[in-house]
């Protein structure tokens, strides 16, 4: 190889609770795009984050073209030449795109008009169709996406970073994002990749480095591999096989869950869900698929309890629960896993045993007259914690000391109990590492077995495919339909996941057959 | 085993920034011609040098357990009381004007429970409207509680110079208190009453609400996630007014035993800054109940020391809040300073078990 | 007819610190921090420029006592909150505490115990040519000391900083996302320690405005809550220059009206709830505004991980 672009020697970064890179060397070339593969905690971003001098190596070298640098912050890394575009983007919604992009470019005045038409110049040029003038928050993050590359190019940067930058973005635009990236490094440039996808690894990648554990587990030309080996690398063994009995099709069963035209509209703003109109049976899983934000998070929270239907109806075992608020909807057996367990599901500062008791505080299940019975809490936790093989040492530890995957599992099994009937998971797999997924997955065909109702709400359409019994398709708050998992194609998901509907869609194809 | 490290870390810490704040406030007293070693022999000799002395630290400490146990609970709810002041004149003036009023009449011990009863009311209605503001209208709490012990204040002094002023109408004050209303002593030769009980009773109770029923676990889960409190079928809202009432009502609490324990009436710019130090002492003990006690009894001597100083020293009472502020500082200095090296000694083990 | 003109003169002379303060809050409070040392920062302001003053005999030595006082005691609580990462109300009050007993300590170091109040000359007057005629305005607006013009300068500087330079570009952004000012290569904890720092040097001035511009002396009661309802005019006027000058006056106005029913007497109404009514103000405009562009992350601890 000619003079590396970038070169990382050695590179280990220590925090306080895990070596997150651990003696970590790699070269990046000009013009090429370097896929970092590897699963959730595996060091990729932190790496990364390194080069971008958002972190500083507890141990290493950087050099960028030949020469020893060392990065102490994001302004010396702009200042090589190199750009990062964060997993979550680092954009000021309040404002507008051409006050984000300009941030820490300009100096005294800022000739507002004169910016604005330079951004948008930039923008046209790459055909991103970013208003200028717009406010971040008012646009869609496939378009905010497009403003953090617009922020990198208008740095003119030469190695960019990218970090999980599909995980936001619709099928159709993962192709555009593809192509800009090809072109980009066609025009001398570098472009490193961060993911954990292997199926856009093969599409984009020139060279894949796989990390795992913090530190580099193989280096391969794309040409020399296939996603079989990739896998290995990744998590260091082969995927345990997951297999499904029966179909909800059988003889007898009971509708469960009664979703009837229900639509939900806030005051003043447009509908969030409308008339959204299923069912699901005992002992069936309910899949939902679609890009996020279409109104999933708010399905699952309209069954919940937390959001009033402004028509429709709700019924339970044929019983109306549609004026129920959380509270009775948990005590007549609903459990919910939240697809942002963080935020929704539990308390990272509370011990294990008090997250078991969260969605408890009004059942009279630890509790005689308002005094909880810690120690009975206690020893049911330890019990899940056994059961489900939870890294903890005890009941008392903070959940937010936890791995992301033990996390899940303590939220998990404690979903799955309190939902006795009906248990809905949002996205239970995201962020997880492989061997936590299959674990997860498990537990949902348990629950079915057992003959409880699952709404599983996922991103991955395999994971669908693989679970569901059947799908139902949600784009802007309404269903495209509900499907047998054997009718759909992948391709067909996508379009429908753009919200063109299946008569569109044969429409089309009668279209083309006529010319 | 981590748990008892954590807490001697935590005393140890603490003490550091307890010398460290007497240190450097001490190194002001030259200033004003006083030799800051013979001040300190002098404060600490005299705090403990008798009974009476000693008793006053508890004396001190009576209502200032209680106001720092009212900001602790909201700060539990992540909330921001800074009204405990006015509540605390709320609660005041409802002890005194009951105690007044029925003192002599009834048995003294039933006008107490009443007087009590009123305080405790009147900090609660107090807190409770805040809390409302907040879940109704979501008024910023910290503002709105902050502005109504001024109010209150200013209120408190229109009632001291109107209906509630003494027979002789020369000083904005009450009329001394039915000698059958006064909280009884309980400890021989000093100052101390039953009030200190009270209070030592609320700092228990209070850890009992929060860390061993639902209705503190609500409040605590609220405080910490509001968003997986909703989804828990928690009410936050109702959350923050119930945590805004009871504390109130403890700030109300010490009202009373400072009226029937202590004063015996009623005075315009009664201890002012009881509501300030109850941030200060909540702070110091991270806002656990029993903690409140033990920073209440720093505070204590702090206030009783600097009292005894400028009583034999020249050193002008200010001192008091310069040594308080200080160690305060001090004290939220070593919390980092704390964390910091509880992180560098997790790194070196992290670093060893490899 | 009088009497309004003469309460209006007073309401504005009474706005200025409170406009002041406010003005110094805004700047801080778009970079994410809460200034909860203000009332702190305003009694040392009232203290130093006091001090300064009566022992220099010069008025301006007081206020740049005063700036470097408040200036100070901003970077104390600056440094505890966004290097040390401590809780920025709690601190406040800590500042607040501290700060009480540090000024009066050394009123009594410099001063000793006087006889009788220190009093010095209040600032005068400084009617400006020509202006002042005008019948009516000329009097409330241009008949007023030389502070309070150079806070109605202070205005449109402080929102040309803000909304029209890359200083304040960056200000706006440390408010709404510190991570995303981090990634452009900007320090969010520097930009914030001198926020903090101007917000210092601005209630330290409006401290002075209490000791030297309105009774001449100083006693710890001097400021006595008007450091928070500098505060809450920031909230209140939406974290907008334009907005603290607006509400900066309605409190000026409920301050005159207080001190001016309490002079004239008589009118059946006591006088302490005329003392309480800015105060009252506060809570029942919090209350009833709807709308707030809180920046996005005030009052969070911006953490660098690092």
């Amino acid at each position: 190889m000619e003079q590396p672009v970038v070169e990382l020697r050695g590179i280990s970064k220590r925090f306080a609770k895990v070596l997150a890179n651990d003696n970590v060397s790699m070269k990046i070339g000009k013009g090429e795009v370097v896929a970092l593969l590897g699963e959730n905690g595996a060091g990729k971003s932190t790496i990364m984050k390194i080069l971008y001098g958002l972190y500083h190596e507890t141990s290493g070298e950087i050099y960028v073209d030949g020469v020893r640098r060392r990065i102490n912050s994001p302004k010396d890394a702009m200042d090589l030449g190199i750009s990062m575009i964060q997993q979550h983007f680092s954009l000021v919604e309040a404002h507008t795109v051409t006050e984000n992009i300009i941030l820490g470019t300009v100096k005294g005045k800022i000739d507002f008009k004169k910016e604005e038409e330079a951004v948008q110049k930039l923008s046209d040029e790459y055909d991103f169709g970013v208003p200028a003038g717009a406010r971040v928050g008012d646009l869609p993050v496939g378009i905010q996406q497009k403003v953090e590359i617009l922020k990198a190019l208008h740095r003119q940067t030469r190695i960019l970073i990218m970090d999980e930058p599909t995980a936001v973005l619709m099928p159709q635009e993962i192709g555009t994002l593809m192509s800009f990236v090809r072109k980009f490094a066609e025009a001398g440039n570098s472009v490193i990749f961060i993911t954990h996808k292997m199926k856009e690894v093969m599409e984009v990648a020139d060279r894949i480095i796989i990390m795992r554990n913090g530190r580099i587990t193989g280096e391969v030309r794309k040409d020399e591999t296939d996603t079989k080996e990739l896998a290995r690398l990744m998590i260091g063994h082969d995927l345990e096989i997951l297999s499904k009995e029966g179909t909800a099709e059988d003889a007898g069963r009971k509708k469960r869950l009664e979703v009837r035209h229900v639509t939900v509209q806030p005051k003043d703003a447009p509908a969030v869900l409308t008339d959204i109109n299923f069912e699901i049976y005992e002992g069936e899983v309910f899949g939902i698929a679609g890009v996020s934000g279409n109104g999933q998070q708010e399905l699952c929270e309209m069954i919940y309890g937390d959001l009033r239907p402004t028509s429709g109806e709700i019924l339970l075992d044929g019983e109306d629960i549609t004026p129920l608020g959380v509270a009775g909807r948990i005590e007549k057996g609903i459990g919910y896993c939240a697809s942002d367990r963080y935020r929704y599901g539990m308390v990272a500062n509370m011990s294990l045993a008090e997250n078991m008791m969260l969605k408890a505080s009004y059942l009279k299940k630890w509790d005689r007259h308002g005094v909880i019975s810690w120690r009975e809490v206690d020893r049911y936790t330890q019990k899940i914690i056994e059961d489900y093989q939870v890294k903890a040492p005890d009941a008392s530890v903070p959940a937010g000391s936890l791995s992301g995957g033990n996390q899940q599992k303590v939220v998990v099994a404690r979903e799955a109990d309190m939902g006795s009937r009906l248990v809905i998971f949002d996205q239970p797999t995201r962020g997880l590492d492989l061997g936590a997924i299959n674990n997860v997955q498990k537990v949902i065909l348990r629950e079915r077995s057992e003959g409880k109702s699952v709404l599983l709400i996922s991103t991955e359409l395999s994971e669908l495919f693989e679970l569901a019994d059947r799908i139902a398709v949600m784009y802007q708050g309404r269903f495209m339909g509900i499907f047998d998992p054997q009718d759909l194609t992948t391709e067909k998901i996508g379009l429908l996941m753009a919200g063109v509907s299946m008569e569109e869609m044969t429409l089309r194809k009668e279209e083309r057959t006529d010319e | 085993m981590s748990n008892r490290r954590t807490f001697t870390d935590l005393l140890l810490w603490t003490v550091l920034a307890f010398v460290l704040g007497l240190v450097v406030c001490f190194s002001f007293l030259p200033l004003m011609g006083i030799n800051p070693f013979t001040a300190a022999a002098t404060m600490f000799g005299g705090v403990f040098a008798d009974v009476y002395t000693m008793g006053n630290i508890l004396v001190k400490m009576t209502p200032l357990i209680l106001t720092g146990l009212a900001f602790a609970f909201t700060f539990k709810a992540n909330l921001y009381n800074i009204g405990a002041q006015g509540q605390f004149y709320v609660g005041c003036t409802c002890a005194v004007s009951v105690s007044l009023a029925l003192g002599g009449r009834m048995p003294g011990w039933i006008v107490m429970i009443l007087a009590m009863l009123a305080s405790v009311a009147g900090g609660a209605v107090i807190g409770f409207l805040i809390g409302y503001l907040k879940a109704k209208f979501n008024a910023n709490e910290f503002l709105v509680s902050m502005m109504s012990t001024y109010v209150i204040t200013y209120i408190m002094q229109l009632l001291l110079r109107t209906v509630l002023q003494e027979s002789k109408h020369e000083y904005i004050k009450t009329n001394k208190l039915d000698k059958s209303v006064w909280l009884p002593k309980i400890l021989p030769g000093t100052s101390v009453t039953l009030g200190i009980v009270i209070s030592l009773a609320a700092a228990v109770i209070v850890w009992f609400i929060l860390y061993k029923t639902t209705l503190g676990f609500r409040i605590r889960v609220t405080g910490q996630n509001m968003d997986a409190a909703r989804l828990s079928g928690i009410n936050p809202k109702k959350e923050f007014m119930t945590a805004f009432a009871i504390s109130g009502a403890i700030a109300g609490l010490a009202g009373f035993v400072e009226v029937n324990g202590l004063q015996h009436m009623l005075l315009t710019g009664l201890d002012s800054d009881v509501g300030s130090y109850g941030i200060g002492i909540a702070i110091m003990a991270s806002a656990h109940p029993i903690g409140v006690i033990f920073s209440s009894l720093l505070f204590g001597i702090l206030q009783v020391g600097g009292t005894v100083l400028s009583h034999s020293t020249d050193a002008p009472a200010s001192i008091i809040d310069l040594m308080l502020g200080f160690v305060m500082l001090f004290v939220l200095i070593s919390f980092y300073f704390r964390r910091k090296v509880e992180l560098a000694r997790m790194k070196k083990k992290t670093a060893g078990e490899e | 007819m009088q009497n309004i003109i003469n309460l209006l003169t007073r309401a504005i002379f009474m706005s200025t610190p409170l406009i002041l303060g406010a003005l110094g809050e805004v700047i801080a409070e778009r970079t994410g921090m809460m200034m909860c040392a203000v009332e702190g920062i305003f009694l040392t302001g009232a203290w130093a420029g006091f001090a300064g003053c009566y022992l220099s005999g010069n008025m301006a030595v007081g206020f740049l006592a005063a700036l470097i006082c408040g200036m100070l005691v901003a970077m104390l609580y600056g440094f505890c909150t966004i290097y040390l990462t401590q809780h920025q109300i709690v601190m406040g009050t800590a500042v607040a505490i501290l700060m009480t007993g540090f000024c009066t300590f050394f009123y009594r170091v410099v001063f000793g115990i006087p006889t009788s109040p220190l009093k010095i000359e209040t600032l005068p007057v400084l009617k400006i040519p020509g202006l002042c005629r005008i019948p009516v305005i000329g009097q409330v607006l241009f008949s007023q000391n030389i502070i309070t013009y150079i806070t109605w300068l202070i205005v449109p500087v402080v929102f040309y900083v803000i909304y029209k330079t890359a200083a304040g570009l960056t200000i706006r952004s440390c408010g709404e996302n510190p991570e995303a000012v981090e990634v452009a290569g900007i320090n969010v904890r520097r930009i914030r320690f001198l926020a903090v720092m101007v917000g210092g040097c601005f209630g330290g001035v409006a401290g002075a405005y209490y000791s030297l511009c309105n009774v001449g002396m100083y006693n710890s009661e001097i400021i006595s809550g008007r450091g928070w309802i500098a505060f809450g005019i920031c909230f209140l006027g939406n974290w907008n220059p334009v907005g603290a000058l607006l509400f900066g006056i309605l409190f000026g106005i409920s301050e005159a009206v207080g001190i001016y029913i309490k002079a004239v007497g008589g009118s059946g109404i006591p006088s302490e709830l005329f003392s309480a009514l800015p105060y009252m103000l506060v809570i029942v405009l919090t209350a009833l505004r709807k709308q707030f562009n809180v920046p996005a992350k005030l009052g969070a601890t911006y953490v660098k991980e690092d």
